[in-house]
């Protein structure tokens, strides 16, 4: 995901802010890392490119 | 009804049923011929992001969610391979991760009849109706019982079979909208409808956020 993304996303169960860590990036695109739950504490993984925004109940039921 | 959730079963046939869905459906072309541009556009439940797509042609960026992770890598795939920009976002429709009053035009088809029950499938409406900007407008489609195939009137759940290459079928989870059904749908979300209508066996509504 581009980090340009930042001033789109929220998180899905508060709509409150995230925080990106990132832990591979390939120019403005991060590759793998997570984003985290101002309020919520919920990490959801950036996987391949793909921010997992799923609900965390969703995620692998 | 006890079928798999769909996103499971897209997981398993996502390649073989995005090279079924190579090209995107004429209403949905013609809906963002006829839109002005856009800074920020939305394709809800984008597959194979055909219709991601499309809607590069009038927005500055597009964003394309699905529920599926096999799904995603076909739009992946096709993004590559094609050479458009859309952002990819794994996420729940009913959940949006996106901030409010930010998209300017959005594609909602052949998704919303994948949710169950219906107070999911109004949640996610309301969330069409959060994230649209003022004067922003979404058209959104489901599969009804207007399509030949179906003998009912009234709206139902129901199961459908995709068969892969090698003769295995698995279940999709769909409820099939009547079109009465699909109106009191829309009116029990925060969303305000401009425009009804049916084709190739869909149910359409050009539809705005709550303030119009």
């Amino acid at each position: 995901m581009k980090e340009s993304l930042m001033e789109i996303l929220c998180d899905p169960l508060d709509k409150s802010e995230l925080e990106l860590e990132v832990e591979e990036r390939d120019g403005e695109e991060i590759i793998e890392g997570r984003l985290i739950g101002t309020v919520t504490g919920e990490e959801y993984p950036i996987e391949d490119g793909i921010p997992n925004l799923l609900p965390p109940d969703m995620r692998d039921d | 009804m006890d079928a798999p959730e769909p996103r499971h079963t897209y997981d398993r046939i996502a390649e073989h049923f995005a090279v079924t869905r190579e090209h995107p459906w004429p209403e949905v072309e013609s809906f963002v011929a006829d839109a002005a541009p856009v800074a920020l556009a939305f394709d809800l439940g984008c597959g194979n992001a055909r219709h991601a797509e499309v809607l590069t042609d009038v927005a500055d960026r597009v964003l394309g969610l699905d529920a599926s992770r096999g799904l995603l890598r076909t739009a992946q795939d096709r993004r590559a391979e094609r050479g458009f920009g859309v952002d990819l976002l794994h996420g729940d429709a009913a959940n949006l991760p996106i901030r409010p009053g930010q998209v300017g035009l959005a594609v909602y088809v052949a998704t919303l009849h994948h949710l169950r029950p219906r107070e999911r499938r109004i949640e996610s409406l309301d969330e069409l109706a959060r994230v649209l900007a003022p004067g922003g407008r979404a058209l959104v489609g489901v599969w009804s019982t207007t399509h030949d195939r179906f003998d009912a009137t009234t709206g139902f759940d129901t199961t459908v079979d995709w068969t892969l290459p090698d003769g295995e079928t698995l279940p999709r989870y769909y409820h099939i909208y009547d079109p009465t059904e699909f109106d009191e749908d829309l009116a029990a979300s925060e969303l305000t409808s401009f425009d009804r209508f049916q084709s190739s066996g869909n149910c359409y509504a050009v539809v705005g956020p709550a303030s119009g």
